[in-house]
């Protein structure tokens, strides 16, 4: 029982058959003196939380670097093994990848548990395909794609999923968009907390340092409504890995330079499972420089990144495991220095220009003004404990600290004082119950509060255009799943009571403070289904209709928004936003070679919140300003993702995808702004056989193609939406297997390869200046 | 149950020191850069009382529309120009033209009239790089007319671009911190 212990406290869930035998004292042991090589290892693979078996999983032997697949009911069998340690991978898509380490001198039977990244019903969906077809693809970027591109922001990362786009402002900042849903209707869980910070604002990218994470997956579907009151297009979900158990210091070293921005991104992370608890740190440095477009310096487009997380596993008592994780994000990012504009004729002015104002002629790595230094701390702490074979509770928290101090171009030396000086403190706990009833039956239920306090800071010296606020929201959510042979079946309902208390300052001189409150009461329900007709076909239905409550910048903002030139106005009356989404997907395994996705959805919102352009304009000491205010109205959306790939020799593997868009005002039968064009892509990738050390090697070749925004209508933008394009984008790759079963990762990669001169329309910097020029990127990753 | 009883204890916990922080009140920001008030004033060369023009603007952008006032000028008439910018919610007010004067060679005046007005405007003012300000002008009336005078105060503009320092604005760039356009009329 003395081994059973020590297996709870590596938070293993490993349990072992009454046959079971020894496992992995902590040494590496030399047994290898007395080898017997006819052992054998039986395992079973199943869901931690539904204890459904996992079919199709891999088990790999990093030892004997061989592998099999398990079968269909999650068992697998390793044969032939000598006797020893033996450190096993188990993959599943859609599931944390393990490793196992067993210490195996007799035939050993485990009984491995997987946690599923989410347990949405869509994820299942989306992962849940048997894993016999090669050429299939998921909705999850995983670890290997997050270090070869984690120069990049998050949102440019998951760019790389079907349906989702990204809203940019530059090349430094960028949010992403799922189904033409971003800002305050899309959820960003980092590492299961609700990401906190200012969404409202379209040039706030999401403080999150891509290397953090293990993978990272975007639910489209209905389901996700249930983690969030407003997630209306989808959730995104940031999620780090458990320490590996590997009694030995393991960890890996990332290192990129890319030629446009001469920029360099270090990242480092190392891990242990120490006696004490197990633990990993994780640091990870950016900076570049201007970037450039094909023509000229993108003036002022430096970036610095410097980034760190920590995180902590122990087993506090029996059967309860917790998790502490603190991660810090810091950046200070430059902004285009010819897209500051003091008013609506320079705007004019620098629209009608080709080159932007103050393009220097020379390359430069400084920031100067107007720049934002954005810092985000988050402290999590989570702990579960499992009181019988079928049931668990979960309590976690999240604490959020956000400052962001965004700084303009301003007279008399005040460029050093921030023109916007936010901080924003977020409270968050949930405590979840977990029942696991006979016949695959699943209750999951949740209480949740989340407190918010943001606050101005006077410094700046101008009224703040948020205004200070307190937002506290109490949710409680049931979901029930169940899964009957070939169908799998969920229904979950959430209801969110959300108050917010208003502290602005009068626009009316003499200036005093108005306090304000507003409360709603909100509520969710989702219905989903996945059917697998066969082996072949599997379809799923999502059904969500959603509310979600006016944030305070839709309620209260009053004043200048320098960046789009024009008053914004608040509305303290409006009504919350409902929405019905509908998504229906089917996959299609056509042989072993060929796998298609075709998704379609229906997203229909009444009382959509937007900016209204009103018919009178403001007059200031600055010239007259349009005035925006927030109107609802009623809106559709309906879009399609579409993606092929195929095999046509075994080396070979061809992806194609396709998205289309449309969004319409309702109420008035005009078209929505800013929504994404139709784009498509289509990506060749050769795989070039193992040569000796070498392995993996690899060339891919990626042409993207963004057609025009036609759903447009003269006048409802400054200018029309840009002409489409096409880029091309390169990559090769080869690992190196090192003497000590280290692997050495090595890739060179262009964007842009062409060079082409391009203006794209979800980038808020199209009016002044030219995208992204080539960019060449040398990639160097090293795992230990 | 010892553990049920941990969590609840954490949540109450959390929520009294939650519910027991009151919020001060925010502190209102001191506006120093701020800029309400333009005061044109057109001080005839051969004598007399001073013409004088003004944009003002207390509560800054939003809330109350600015108030402006004119006066009608002289037909044929050279006059001196001044311009004083003016933060009234400071008290004293305070006098922006001092920083635009410490600034000189990151500000310019520019002075666009409508092509039926009879006006010229000329600087009279130079920085240290012997390029215009415009705080110190003069302005030249024609026959009698009527139009739009606008002065523009640009921040950061490239004084040394063609014809920027002859006062023309369409090479200047920069962000303009004051535009502002008066109905003249020259009787």
């Amino acid at each position: 029982m003395q081994v059973v212990r020590r297996i709870f406290k590596l938070n293993l869930m490993l349990s072992f058959s009454k046959y079971g035998f020894v496992l992995a004292s902590l040494l590496l042991p030399v047994l290898l003196s007395a080898q017997h090589c006819d052992l054998s290892i039986k395992g079973h693979i199943s869901d931690r939380s539904t204890g459904i078996a996992l079919s199709y999983s891999g088990v790999y032997n990093i030892n004997t670097e061989d592998g099999v697949i398990a079968d269909s009911l999650g068992n697998f069998l390793l044969e032939n093994l000598c006797s020893g340690v033996h450190r096993l991978r188990i993959t599943h898509i859609g599931c944390e990848t393990r490793e196992v380490t067993v210490s195996l001198q007799n035939d050993t039977t485990i009984n491995i548990y997987l946690d599923h990244h989410a347990e949405l019903l869509n994820e299942v969906v989306v992962h849940g395909k048997s894993e016999n077809n090669t050429a299939q693809v998921s909705n999850t970027i995983k670890m290997d794609e997050i270090h070869l591109e984690g120069n990049k922001n998050l949102a440019d990362i998951i760019e790389k999923i079907q349906g989702v786009s990204i809203l940019k402002t530059g090349s430094g900042i960028s949010k992403p968009v799922i189904h033409g849903m971003y800002g305050n209707r899309v959820t960003i869980l980092n590492n299961g907390i609700a990401q906190s910070g200012q969404q409202w604002g379209n040039d706030h990218s999401p403080e999150i340092d891509p290397f953090v994470a293990n993978h990272i997956s975007v639910v489209k579907g209905a389901s996700s409504l249930l983690y969030s009151s407003n997630s209306l297009g989808g959730v995104i979900l940031v999620e780090p890995s458990p320490v590996p158990i590997d009694p030995v210091l393991s960890g890996f070293v990332n290192y990129i330079f890319q030629t446009n921005g001469r920029g360099q991104t270090l990242n480092a992370s190392l891990a242990r499972h120490g006696n004490w608890a197990a633990w990993r740190v994780m640091g990870t440095l950016k900076f570049s420089g201007d970037a450039k477009s094909p023509d000229y310096y993108l003036t002022n487009t430096g970036k610095q990144e410097a980034n760190l997380a920590i995180q902590l596993e122990k087993e506090l008592f029996k059967n309860c495991n917790s998790t502490l994780y603190y991660s810090m994000y810091n950046t200070n990012i430059g902004i285009l220095r010819g897209s500051h504009i003091g008013n609506t004729s320079d705007l004019e002015e620098a629209l009608s220009r080709e080159e932007p104002f103050f393009t220097g002629d020379k390359f430069s790595f400084s920031i100067a003004s107007p720049h934002q230094e954005v810092h985000h701390h988050l402290l999590k702490f989570e702990s579960r404990y499992i009181f019988s074979e079928n049931q668990s509770v979960t309590f976690k928290y999240g604490g959020q600290i956000d400052v962001r101090k965004e700084y303009d171009v301003r007279r008399g030396g005040r460029s050093d004082i921030p023109a916007l000086s936010l901080w924003q403190n977020n409270q968050f706990i949930q405590t979840t119950y977990e029942h696991l009833f006979a016949h695959n039956f699943t209750l999951k239920t949740a209480l949740q509060f989340d407190y918010t306090d943001n606050a101005n800071d006077p410094e700046t010296g101008i009224l703040p255009l948020i205004p200070d606020y307190r937002s506290y929201t109490g949710s409680y959510l049931v979901i029930l799943k169940k899964k009957l042979n070939k169908l799998l079946y969920e229904i979950g309902a959430r209801y969110d009571l959300k108050k917010i208390h208003v502290w602005s300052i009068t626009h009316e001189l003499p200036r005093t403070i108005d306090i304000r409150d507003n409360l709603y009461h909100n509520y969710s329900l989702s219905t989903g289904a996945v059917y697998e007709f066969a082996e072949l076909v599997k379809a799923n239905l999502d059904l969500g209709y959603v509310l979600r409550s006016p944030e305070v910048n839709e309620l209260y903002s009053f004043g200048l928004h320098q960046g789009v030139s024009g008053i914004e106005i608040g509305n303290p009356d409006l009504n919350p936003e409902k929405s019905l989404k509908l998504v229906f997907s089917a996959d299609w395994n056509l042989g072993k070679s060929v796998f298609l996705q075709t998704l379609g959805y229906f997203q229909n919102i009444e009382d959509y919140i937007y900016l209204q352009p009103q018919s009178e304009f403001e007059l200031t000491i600055r010239g007259a300003f349009p005035v925006f205010e927030y109107e609802q109205t009623n809106a559709q959306i309906l879009g399609s993702d579409l993606l092929c790939s195929f095999e046509p020799i075994q080396q070979m593997k061809i992806i194609l995808k396709y998205s289309v868009l449309k969004g319409t005002n309702t109420k008035e039968d005009i078209p929505l702004v800013y929504m994404p064009p139709n784009n498509g892509s289509g990506t060749f990738t050769y795989n070039i056989k193992d040569q000796g050390k070498w392995r993996n090697n690899s060339v891919s070749v990626e042409g993207e193609y963004f057609a025009k925004q036609k759903n447009y209508l003269e006048g409802q933008d400054y200018l029309p939406p840009p002409d489409g394009y096409f880029l091309l984008n390169m990559r090769f790759f080869t690992s190196v297997l090192l003497k000590n079963k280290n692997t050495l990762k090595l890739s060179i990669e262009a964007e842009n390869l062409l060079n082409k001169k391009y203006r794209s329309y979800m980038n808020r910097q199209r009016y002044f200046a030219d995208d992204l020029g080539r960019n060449i990127m040398f990639k160097v990753s090293y795992i230990f | 149950m010892k553990n049920k009883l941990y969590f609840i204890v954490i949540m109450a916990v959390i929520l009294s020191v939650l519910n027991s922080c009151k919020k001060d009140d925010p502190v209102i920001p001191n506006e120093e850069e701020v800029i309400t008030t333009l005061i044109y004033t057109l001080t005839p060369s051969q004598g007399g009382t001073p013409k004088v023009l003004k944009f003002q603007d207390l509560d800054g952008d939003g809330g109350n529309a600015p108030v402006i006032s004119t006066d009608t000028l002289d037909a044929n008439t050279i006059y001196t120009g001044q311009l004083e910018l003016l933060n009234e919610q400071e008290t004293p007010a305070d006098t922006t033209t001092n920083e635009i004067r410490d600034e000189n060679q990151e500000h310019q005046f520019f002075f666009d009239e409508s092509t039926n007005l009879n006006i010229t405007v000329n600087y009279n003012d130079t920085d240290p790089d012997g390029n215009p300000v415009g705080i110190e002008n003069i302005l030249t009336t024609g026959e009698a007319s009527s139009g739009t005078l606008t002065i523009i105060l640009r921040h950061q503009p490239d004084k040394f671009a063609t014809g920027v320092s002859q006062g023309d604005i369409t090479n200047a760039g920069g962000e303009t911190d004051i535009q502002v356009e008066f109905d003249v009329i020259i009787q």
